[in-house]
C-alpha cells in the first residue's frame, strides 16, 4: 500500500503472484506462516484435479464450510468431468453457495483474506484462488451501551465487529446514498477501517480530507480508534478533542445525517466522527429524543455544569484568600469559622482533595465492581468526613469538591471532561497565584485557544465564533423538530433542508 | 522535527508554569483564619486631642458554630494615635491578625469628635482602599463609643449587624431616623447648600457592669442594651444638636426619605384614628421673585392606609375620608414646620438642603448668598404643601364598636 521505510513487510513473498503447482504453493504458505497451528489445510479431489482449502480455525464459521464449501465440492463435483481449467470457471461461477467469493491472484491478498477469515480454495494448475466469505467469530453481540445510558432512545450500541457496526448504521439510514469506503489501515494488524458518509449531504472537501489523512497513516497496529484519533486530530496539543466518538449507532447516524463523517475501526465499539465542534459535546442524542423545553434546559444545565467543574475549586480559592470583600458577610463569617484550624492554605487544601478524587475515581474505574464499593465507602466515609472532623480539610472545600466532581459527570461526552479534568488544575495554580485577575487571564488564554481550533477544516467554536445565526437553533437552545429545518451549515454545504415546517399539526 | 521544535517550546511554558507555583503566597494573598473581619469602628477624641479607635472583630468559629462557648462573639481593640493612620497601624500591636475592614458595616462617631469636626476622620475612611463606602455612620449619644460597641447584643450575634439592621427597620417602617453611609456625609459636607444629618444610638443601661459579658443576654430583657436615637444635625462638620423623634420624622417627609410611617389623627370627637403612610413624595422648590427673604416651598404627596381606629366614626362617609385626608395633611405640616424651626432657630443650619434647591431655582440669588448661606438661611421663608390621600381602610369597612 505505503512504501516501508524502516518496517519489512511480513513475508518475502507477500506480492508474488501464486504459483501453479499447488504443493509447492501450500509449502510456501505453511512456511510463510511458520506452521501455526491454527492454519487449517484440507486437502481434496474434485474429478481428478488435486485441491485444497485453507482457513484460519476459530476465525470462521465451520457450519458455513461444511455445508456451502466442503459438501458442495466434494459430493456434488466429482460427477463432473472436465479440465481443471474449466472446473475452476464452473466452481467459480456456479457451484459454491456463498454469497461473497473473491479472486485472489497473489499471496498479500491470498493471506489478507485468508487471516480475516475467509476460506481460500486452490486448485492445482491454477495460479489464482476463491476467497469465499466464511467468516464467523466469537463476539459479544449487540449489547445495551455501557458508557452512553440513556433513558429514552435506542439503546444499543456498537460492537467490536466492523460488519454489525456498519449493519447497524444501514438499518438507521436505509438510504443508496450512505456510503462505506473501506480501507485497512496497521502493516501488521491490517485494521479495516470504513469511512462513512451520505453522499450529496457531506461536504465533499471533509470527506477527501479524512480519507487524506487516514491514509497518510503509517503504523503497525490499530487496536482502537483512539489510536487514529491520534494520527488524524486537529490542534495535536490541544486538550480539547477535536473528534467526537460514540458508541452509540443512533449518536452516529444522528450526525452522519447532518452532514458529517463517521470512522469505524475493526475491533472496537467506539466510533469516531469529524468534524466535533465544540457545541457538539454538550449535545446528547436523547436532546433529541425528549421534547424541546427540557432539552434546552439541560443543554443550559450542562454548560453551566461545564463552568462549575472548571472554575469552582478556583473561584474558591481567588474570593477566600484574595477577594473576601466580594463574598457577602454571613458566608465569610462561616468560611472563616470553618478554616479557623485548617492547618493549610485554601489552595493546598484544594489541591489535595482534588487530588484525592482523581485518585478515587481512577480507582473505582479500575477495580474489579465487588471491590468498587469498598473504595467509594473509604472514598466517602474515611476522606470525606473524617477528614472534616479531623481539622485537616473545611467542610467547605468537601462541598466544592464534591460538587465539582458531580458536575463533571453532567457533561454527556466523556471526551469535553477531560480537558475540564486538567485544566481545573491549570486554573486552581492561577487563582492561587493572581486570584480572579490569573483566572480571567486564563479564561482568555483558553477561550483564544478554543477560538483557534479547527475540526477538519471546520472552526472550534463554529456556530458562536465565527456567529451563525442560521445555526444557533440547535446550539444552546434546541428547537422543535419541525423548527430544525435545516443541516447544520457549518458542517453540510449542500442539500440542506431537513424537513418542512409546516408539515407540523396546527 | 517538528516534534523537536513543540518541545522547545514547551519547555519554557512548563517552567513558568512551575515557578508560578513557588511564587504562590507571595503577593496579597490572605488566607481566611489569617484576618480579623472587622464589623464595627469606633472613633471618638480623648482629652489630649488624640485620636481614640475601637474596633470591633468578630469571632467567627463563635459565630457559626453549633456549640457555643464561652468566648464572646466578637472582641474589641482600642487604640489611641495622633492620626488614624497611625493609630489603625497601631492595632497590630494588639491584635494577633491583620484587621480586615473591608466588610465593616458600621462606624460609631463618638460627641466629642463630632463637636470638634468630622474631617479629619472622614478622610481617611473615604482614602484608605480597604474601607468599602457602604457602611452606615452613627453617633453615640451621651456615652462613650468605647461602651458602645462592648455590648452584647441579645438575639443578634454581631451588635453592628443589630445596629444596623436596626437602622434599616426603622428607617423603613417608622422613619424617625436615617441610614448615613460615607457618601451622603461627604457629599453634604462638600456642598455650600447642605449640612448633614447623622442617625445616633444610645445606650440603655450603661451603669449596669455586664453590658460586655454574654450574661447580659442571658437575661430575657437584657438589662443592658444599644437603641436607635433620632437625627443629629451638623452644621459644616460639627455637630449643632439633637433633632427630637417629630423633628427628625419632620425631616424626612421634607427631603423624601420617608418610606412609611405612622400618624396619630385625632377624631372628631375624643379618641385617634391611627394612619399608615404608604407611599410619600417629596419637592422643594425655591423663590426670590425679587424680595427678600427668599421663600422655599416644600411639597408633599402622600398615598396612606387607615391603620387603627380607636373611635366612632362612619368611615363609609366620604367626608370622613376627607375629614382624615385635612387632619393627616395638617399633621405632616406640623411635623415639617417643628423641624425646619429648629434648624432655623436653634441650629442655624440648612440641613434641608434647601441652599442647594435655590441654586438649581435661582442660580442669580444663590450666587449672591452662598458665601454666607446659614446666615440667609436662618431668615428664610418656608412654605408647605401636603396633600393627603387615603387609599385602603383594612379589612373591616368601620370600627369595630360601630353602633348601627
Amino acid at each position: 500500500m505505503k512504501p516501508s521505510g524502516n518496517d519489512s513487510s511480513p513475508s518475502t513473498s507477500a506480492s508474488r503472484p501464486l504459483l501453479l503447482d499447488l504443493n509447492e504453493s501450500l509449502q510456501l504458505i505453511e512456511t510463510t506462516m511458520g506452521e501455526s497451528s491454527d492454519l487449517v489445510v484440507r486437502h481434496m479431489q474434485i474429478g481428478k484435479t488435486p485441491c485444497a482449502a485453507l482457513y484460519i480455525d476459530g476465525l470462521v464459521d465451520k457450519e458455513t464450510i461444511q455445508n456451502f464449501l466442503l459438501e458442495a465440492l466434494m459430493l456434488e463435483m466429482p460427477s463432473k468431468r472436465v479440465s481443471t481449467k474449466h472446473l475452476y470457471q464452473i466452481i467459480k461461477e456456479t457451484s459454491l453457495p456463498i454469497g461473497e467469493l473473491k479472486e485472489v491472484d497473489t499471496y498479500e491478498k491470498f493471506f489478507k483474506h485468508l487471516l480475516s477469515g475467509e476460506t481460500l480454495l486452490m486448485l492445482d494448475k491454477v495460479d489464482k484462488a476463491l476467497a469465499a466469505s466464511t467468516r464467523g467469530w466469537q463476539d459479544r453481540g449487540v449489547q445495551e451501551a455501557t458508557s452512553e445510558s440513556v433513558i429514552r432512545g435506542p439503546k444499543e450500541a456498537f460492537t467490536e465487529t466492523l460488519r454489525t457496526n456498519t449493519s447497524l448504521l444501514r438499518r438507521k439510514i436505509k438510504s443508496p446514498e450512505l456510503r462505506m469506503d473501506s480501507m485497512s489501515i496497521g502493516k501488521r494488524t491490517q485494521t479495516d477501517v470504513v469511512v462513512s458518509y451520505l453522499d450529496g449531504i457531506a461536504d465533499e472537501q471533509v470527506v477527501q480530507e479524512v480519507h487524506r489523512r487516514l491514509e497518510q497513516i503509517d503504523v503497525d497496529s490499530i487496536l482502537d480508534s483512539g489510536y487514529l484519533e491520534e494520527y488524524i486530530q486537529d490542534g495535536q496539543y490541544s486538550p480539547f478533542p477535536t473528534i467526537y466518538y460514540s458508541e452509540k449507532p443512533d449518536a452516529i447516524a444522528a450526525g452522519i445525517l447532518e452532514g458529517r463523517v463517521a470512522i469505524l475501526t475493526d475491533g472496537t465499539p467506539n466510533v469516531l466522527l469529524v468534524p466535533a465542534l465544540f457545541v457538539n459535546f454538550f449535545q446528547s442524542s436523547e436532546d433529541y429524543y425528549q421534547r424541546a423545553d427540557i432539552g434546552t434546559l439541560i443543554r443550559i444545565l450542562r454548560l453551566a455544569c461545564f463552568n462549575i467543574a472548571l472554575f469552582m475549586p478556583s473561584l474558591y480559592i481567588a474570593f477566600t484568600t484574595f477577594h473576601q470583600e466580594m463574598i457577602p458577610s454571613s458566608l465569610l463569617i462561616s468560611l472563616a469559622a470553618q478554616r479557623e484550624g485548617v492547618p493549610f492554605p485554601a489552595f493546598v487544601e484544594a489541591m489535595i482533595m482534588e487530588l484525592t478524587f482523581e485518585i478515587l475515581r481512577e480507582a473505582g474505574v479500575r477495580l474489579p465492581k465487588p471491590v468498587g464499593s469498598a473504595v467509594s465507602i473509604v472514598g466517602a466515609l474515611v476522606l470525606g468526613q473524617s477528614a472534616v472532623q479531623a481539622g485537616l480539610v473545611s467542610p467547605a472545600m468537601v462541598i466544592v469538591v464534591a460538587l465539582t466532581a458531580i458536575s463533571s459527570f453532567v457533561l454527556p461526552s466523556y471526551n469535553i471532561a477531560i480537558p475540564v479534568r486538567m485544566l481545573r488544575f491549570t486554573f486552581m495554580i492561577l487563582a492561587a497565584t493572581f486570584g480572579l485577575y490569573g483566572i480571567i487571564l486564563g479564561l482568555i488564554g483558553m477561550v483564544l485557544h478554543l477560538c483557534s481550533l479547527r475540526s477538519f477544516g471546520v472552526p472550534y467554536m463554529s456556530p458562536l465564533a465565527p456567529f451563525v445565526p442560521k445555526d444557533q437553533k440547535d446550539v444552546l437552545v434546541r428547537f422543535p423538530r419541525w423548527g430544525l429545518f435545516s443541516r447544520p451549515t457549518s458542517t453540510s454545504k449542500q442539500n440542506e433542508t431537513r424537513t418542512n415546517p409546516t408539515s407540523k399539526e396546527s | 522535527m517538528v516534534k523537536r521544535k513543540c518541545f522547545k517550546r514547551i519547555i519554557p511554558i512548563i517552567l513558568v508554569m512551575v515557578s508560578l507555583l513557588m511564587l504562590t503566597g507571595c503577593w496579597n494573598s490572605r488566607e481566611l483564619d489569617e484576618l480579623g473581619i472587622a464589623v464595627a469602628t469606633g472613633i471618638d477624641k480623648n482629652e489630649e486631642g488624640e485620636f481614640i479607635i475601637i474596633v470591633q472583630v468578630i469571632n467567627p468559629s463563635e459565630i457559626a458554630t453549633d456549640a457555643p462557648t464561652t468566648r464572646p462573639p466578637v472582641s474589641s481593640y482600642t487604640i489611641t494615635g495622633k492620626s488614624m493612620f497611625e493609630a489603625f497601624r497601631k492595632l497590630t500591636t494588639k491584635s494577633p491578625r491583620k484587621i480586615y475592614f473591608s466588610q465593616m458595616r458600621l462606624v460609631v462617631i463618638g460627641e466629642r469628635l463630632a463637636e470638634e469636626g468630622l474631617m479629619p476622620a472622614l478622610d481617611f475612611l473615604y482614602r484608605d482602599h480597604e474601607f468599602r463606602t457602604s457602611f452606615y455612620i452613627a453617633l453615640a449619644k451621651g456615652e462613650s463609643v468605647e461602651k458602645m460597641l462592648s455590648v452584647i447584643t441579645p438575639y443578634e450575634k454581631i451588635p453592628a449587624n443589630k445596629i444596623m439592621n436596626s437602622i434599616k427597620a426603622s428607617e423603613e417602617a417608622w422613619a424617625s431616623s436615617k441610614g448615613t453611609t460615607i457618601d451622603k456625609v461627604l457629599s453634604a459636607l462638600r456642598s455650600p447648600g447642605e449640612n448633614p444629618v447623622i442617625g445616633g444610638i444610645e445606650l440603655i443601661g450603661a451603669d449596669y457592669p455586664l453590658g460586655d459579658n454574654k450574661m447580659n443576654v442571658e437575661h430575657v430583657d437584657a438589662p443592658t442594651k444599644v437603641e436607635l436615637d433620632h437625627l443629629a444635625a451638623f452644621k459644616e462638620d460639627r455637630l449643632a444638636g439633637w433633632l427630637t423623634e417629630d423633628q427628625s420624622r419632620g425631616l424626612n417627609f421634607a427631603t423624601g426619605d420617608v418610606k412609611s410611617t405612622i400618624l396619630q389623627i385625632p377624631c372628631k370627637e375624643k379618641g385617634t384614628i391611627g394612619i399608615e403612610i404608604i407611599r410619600t413624595k417629596a419637592g422643594m422648590t425655591g423663590k426670590t421673585n425679587g424680595t427678600s427673604p427668599p421663600k422655599l416651598e416644600i411639597s408633599v404627596e402622600t398615598e396612606a392606609n387607615i391603620g387603627e381606629v380607636a373611635c366612632d366614626m362612619d368611615l363609609s362617609n366620604p367626608d370622613t375620608i376627607d375629614y382624615l385626608n385635612k387632619e393627616t395633611e395638617k399633621e405632616i405640616k406640623k411635623l415639617i414646620e417643628s423641624a425646619v424651626t429648629v434648624a432655623k432657630e436653634d441650629f442655624e443650619s440648612d440641613i434641608f438642603g434647601a441652599g442647594n434647591v435655590f441654586h438649581r431655582d435661582e442660580p442669580r440669588y444663590w450666587k449672591k448668598v452662598e458665601k454666607d448661606w446659614n446666615k440667609h438661611f436662618k431668615e428664610m421663608d418656608c412654605e408647605i404643601k401636603v396633600q393627603a390621600d387615603i387609599r385602603r381602610k383594612g379589612n373591616t369597612t368601620q370600627p369595630i364598636d360601630k353602633k348601627g
